[in-house]
């Protein structure tokens, strides 16, 4: 991790049950999840999770049902107590915090959307966004302006007045996103925000959040079970399996370079000419002999019309404008192979 | 829950040999009886505690009643208490007094409009009305300044507690059996602590309505808290709420249908309660339908009937259009300042024009009519009546009341009673029903106990027999249901005591028409339960059956019966318990037994004898209720622990 680290995690344990240690120490011999449960009736929801969130990055935590991703978000947000290890966020450690410094936390730097959305339905949409200045005691003229404002920056205008029960699944996250939005968070923790709902709303909102981010620049932690969803998002990946993370890594490391069967298996299902850009495939070289050049952002998928026209090497150059290598059709199609 | 069988397979072994060996058990049982029949031929427990119990109390009641003014725990705390409901109560009376009578059909009106409803709002107005009409207007108000000071100490004592409850396990623990133990005792039982320590007239009156009408306050409130989804308590939490935030600001807000609920409830607790308070010179309309019934002049006591029947449904009405109003339509502001403009002017004009009484010439005299009605009804209706009575009498409680006071020999029927205890529930409740029986005898409440018991056990089957069967026919075919569903809402808003009143006067005074006012009151929740429990089997599981071709009636025993079995059973608990209360109730009326016992502890100060009376019937109903209950969890097909 380069830059300003905004979210630290540090070697962070969440176990289930009345004798954690006995369950931690019996992992660290190298025990499975199951012969913890049989011996202690301990569950290891997260085991021995590190990671460093950069300032404006958004990452992505993806794991199945009872990967212990839920947990680990939990955690992060201190919603559940860590068993062991560190959660650093600006500095500052939020595991070692009193409940007053964690209310302090929580009003001025972070928020959660959630899954169902955990909308409060006797209150209007205004007062659902507005409710986090609400606790910190801003007045009212003040808050209804800032709600207003970020309403209208999720697409809710018009609906202020209206109650979250009468408007779609889609638009009530939209309401738990502006609510999350209005406080003017550091960081926004995203509980699989979008996984209750359609898969046309849900790419929708997909679509949304990332033109947020562009304006934004939020730091994000997203959890999400859907593997498309987290190769679209995140800027880094981490798949989480049995509580720990199997790999972390951008998009394209996760797809050209598997660290485990189990990863590899997610990434079968990816149209990898849309989600692979020429980075992946790019060979050294100083330029092709038709002067021909392609971006090195572009997707594989947009390098076709090229390569069709092309038989032989191809210069790649960076945003820059500097040439930086080059691409042939071997290398895409290697890439492409449908067994990597 | 921890009853349900945990369906480990020790649990499902024990369940096996259990079964098998069942058979064993009842010779067991049948020597038992056998043996003990022949060794034993007395049929009453000799009542060797006679004064054991009442005589203390006696003496204690005495010593209370000459320190009364001394003592510093009366002069401490009682008395003062008394002085400030009582003040309480005055004062509340005094303002519906003052109030202008049409000012109170106005805000009815007013509240129930604000949903939309008019014709509700209608029907409730005239019906506040209707108790002016036959001149009851002033004891109504009597009634409700009483109820009124009882439900807001309940609430103010109950959604405090009720919060605690949900935010705190250990409390709940803690004052969860004391609520099931309020439910499950008859209001009448504790009328008896509560003269001795209160005195008798309107202030013991209020705090037993008290007592009577706070658990569902608290229930409810716990329930509704606990109800808030997780979500919205973790958003909240999310953004640096304070608990006390939280709860302000999301727990109780959105309890708030609940609650109202559990206030609606508390509220017409209150009023059946209040009716029966007449016990304790507590006034108002109770007094007025007991005196009438005493007196034998039945239009009278219909009249103050209807108006107690008048005022339930009132209460109901806008405790109902307050909890359900939709939230996503609030009463707007206009709405809510024309309705207070309009009150005030009401109260002004009224005041100023001295048109604060009900106006006279607007009563109407339905006594006469009604008497001869009532009269007409009891001489000519007798080719029903009478039969009916003497199936129950005759039929019904004089062979099962001669069978267990004068054929079974006492220990076999405790050995009886502890065997099914043990094999319903465990070796716990069987040791407990045993010596509290024993104790029951003791005490010299045998007989009577066995004589309520048998109108208790009439009831119940009367009541079983209609409930069930209707309650299936219900739960399968809506427009059986939708016929019910007015009927039974009426029956469920009148309270207990107002069953007795049309029924006494069309049978003569005696066991019988406590019976079936009983099984009247019983029956709602029997029904309701019971089609509740048909309605609840999945669509899927009787699909399954019919794909396999099996007839309509082989689905109705071999799936729909078996699996709504528990829910069933648990009707039949609900029908124990308000038949048991009602046969205590019935006593005022010449029902006998324990009820009539209670009734004389009440109004003669015989504190030792209304402390027997009450064991006796806390520990018939305690016995029922838990084993009808064990009954019910024992028939739940058995259900994954995680």
């Amino acid at each position: 991790m380069t830059g300003d680290v905004c979210l630290s995690v540090e070697h962070i344990w969440k176990v289930f049950g009345t004798r954690p240690d006995r369950a931690i120490e019996m992992v660290g011999r190298g025990a499975t999840r199951e012969e913890v449960h049989q011996a202690t009736g301990c569950t290891i929801g997260v085991r021995d999770v590190s990671f460093d969130v950069g300032r404006g990055e958004t990452f992505v935590v993806m794991g199945l049902s009872g990967s212990g991703k839920s947990t680990l978000i939990r955690c992060v947000s201190r919603l559940n107590e860590v068993t062991s290890g560190r959660v650093v966020l600006d500095g500052e450690d939020l595991t070692a915090m009193s409940d007053d410094q964690l209310r302090q936390v929580r009003r001025h730097k972070m928020s959660m959307v959630f899954q169902h959305f955990g909308l409060f339905p006797h209150r209007r949409v205004i007062d659902n966004a507005a409710y986090g200045l609400e606790i910190q005691g801003v007045d009212k003229d003040e808050r209804y302006e800032r709600a207003n404002k970020v309403l209208e920056v999720v697409g809710l205008r018009g609906w202020e007045q209206s109650y979250p029960q009468q408007l779609s699944g889609g638009m009530q996250q939209r309401v738990g996103l502006a609510r999350a939005l209005t406080v003017d968070p550091e960081i926004l923790f995203f509980d699989e925000p979008f996984s209750a709902l359609d898969p046309l709303i849900r790419r929708d909102m997909q679509d949304e959040l990332i033109r947020l981010q562009e304006t934004l620049q939020r730091t994000i932690v997203f959890i999400t079970h859907d593997f498309a969803e987290a190769i679209k998002l995140g800027d880094r990946i981490a798949i989480m399996k049995d509580g720990a993370f199997d790999q972390v890594g951008t998009a394209t490391q996760l797809i050209t370079d598997p660290a485990t069967d189990y990863v590899q298996e997610f990434t079968k299902e990816i149209p990898k000419a849309k989600v692979l850009t020429t980075a992946a495939v790019l060979k050294p070289g100083r330029g092709g002999p038709n002067g021909r050049i392609v971006r090195l952002d572009d997707t594989l998928e947009g390098l076709l019309p090229a390569l069709l026209e092309d038989e032989s090497e191809i210069g790649v150059e960076d945003s820059d404008g500097k040439t930086v290598g080059v691409v042939d059709r071997q290398a895409v199609a290697k890439a492409l192979e449908p067994d990597r | 829950m921890t009853d349900v069988l945990q369906p480990t397979e020790v649990a499902l072994a024990k369940e096996e040999t259990r079964r098998s060996r069942f058979g064993w058990w009842w010779l067991a049982l049948l020597a038992g009886v056998v043996l003990l029949q022949y060794l034993v031929s007395s049929t009453a427990v000799p009542p060797l505690w006679d004064t054991a119990i009442s005589g203390p109390i006696d003496q204690f009641a005495t010593w209370a009643r000459e320190n009364r003014q001394i003592h510093p725990i009366f002069t401490g705390f009682f008395i003062p208490f008394s002085a400030a409901v009582d003040w309480g109560l005055t004062t509340i009376e005094a303002f519906l007094k003052w109030l202008p009578w049409f000012v109170l059909p106005l805000v009815v009106f007013l509240v129930i409009f604000r949903t939309g409803n008019w014709k509700m709002a209608t029907v409730a107005t005239l019906s506040m009305v209707y108790p002016g009409l036959v001149g009851l207007w002033d004891t109504t108000m009597e009634t409700l300044s009483l109820m009124a000071i009882a439900v807001l100490i309940a609430l103010a004592i109950g959604i405090p507690l009720g919060v605690l409850a949900a935010r705190r396990p250990s409390v709940e623990r803690l004052i969860r059996p004391v609520l099931d133990a309020m439910q499950t005792i008859p209001a009448p039982v504790y009328f008896i602590p509560v003269v001795l320590f209160f005195g008798i007239r309107r202030v013991p009156a209020t705090i037993a309505t008290v007592i009577y009408s706070l658990p569902p306050a608290v229930r409810l409130t716990t329930l509704g808290i606990q109800g808030v989804p997780q979500q919205s308590v973790e958003a909240s939490d999310m953004f640096g709420s304070t608990p006390r935030q939280t709860l302000f600001k999301v727990q109780l807000p959105m309890a708030m249908p609940t609650i109202m609920t559990g206030i609606n409830q508390t509220i017409m607790m209150a009023l059946g309660i209040v009716v029966l308070a007449t016990l304790l010179g507590a006034g108002g309309l109770g007094q007025e339908v007991l005196e009438a019934l005493n007196q034998r002049r039945t239009g009278r006591g219909l009249a103050a009937g209807l108006a107690i029947v008048a005022v339930a449904m009132v209460l109901d009405r806008v405790g109902r259009s307050l909890a359900f109003a939709d939230r996503t339509r609030p009463a707007s502001r206009r709405y809510v300042f024309t309705s207070l403009l309009l009150v005030i002017g009401a109260i002004i004009v009224g005041r100023a024009m001295g048109w604060v009484t009900f106006p006279e010439v607007w009563e109407v005299s339905v006594f006469d009519p009604v008497d001869t009605a009532v009269r007409w009804g009891r001489d000519n209706l007798s080719f029903i009546t009478r039969p009916v009575n003497d199936f129950i009498v005759a039929g019904l409680l004089i062979p099962v009341r001669d069978f267990l006071t004068l054929t079974v020999a006492w220990p076999v029927l405790l050995f009886v009673t502890g065997f099914i205890c043990w094999r319903l529930k465990g070796v716990g409740l069987a040791i407990f029903s045993i010596f509290a029986l024993l104790l029951v005898g003791l005490i010299g409440m045998w007989a009577l106990s066995l004589e309520t018991l048998t109108q208790v056990l009439a009831a119940v089957v009367i009541s079983v027999a209609i409930a069930i069967p209707v309650g299936i026919w219900a739960g399968r075919n809506r427009r059986v249901d939708a016929a019910l569903t007015p009927i039974l809402d009426a029956l469920q808003t009148i309270p207990s005591f107002v069953f007795i009143i049309p029924v006494i006067l069309l049978f003569t005074v005696g066991q019988v028409p406590g019976i079936i006012a009983a099984v009247l009151y019983a029956i709602v929740p029997g029904i309701r339960i019971t089609a509740l429990g048909i309605r609840q089997v999945p669509e899927e599981s009787i699909e399954a059956s019919q794909t396999f071709g099996a007839t309509p009636r082989q689905t109705m025993f071999g799936v729909r019966i078996p699996l709504a079995a528990p829910t069933i059973i648990a009707a039949v608990n609900q029908v124990i318990m308000m038949v048991l209360a009602m046969v205590i109730i019935a006593g005022l009326v010449g029902g006998g037994a324990l009820g009539f016992e209670t009734v004389r502890a009440v109004t003669r100060g015989e504190t030792g004898l209304g402390f027997e009376v009450g064991i006796s019937i806390v520990v018939m109903a305690i016995i029922l209720d838990r084993l009808t209950y064990a009954w019910a969890m024992r028939l739940q097909p058995p259900t994954p622990s995680h």
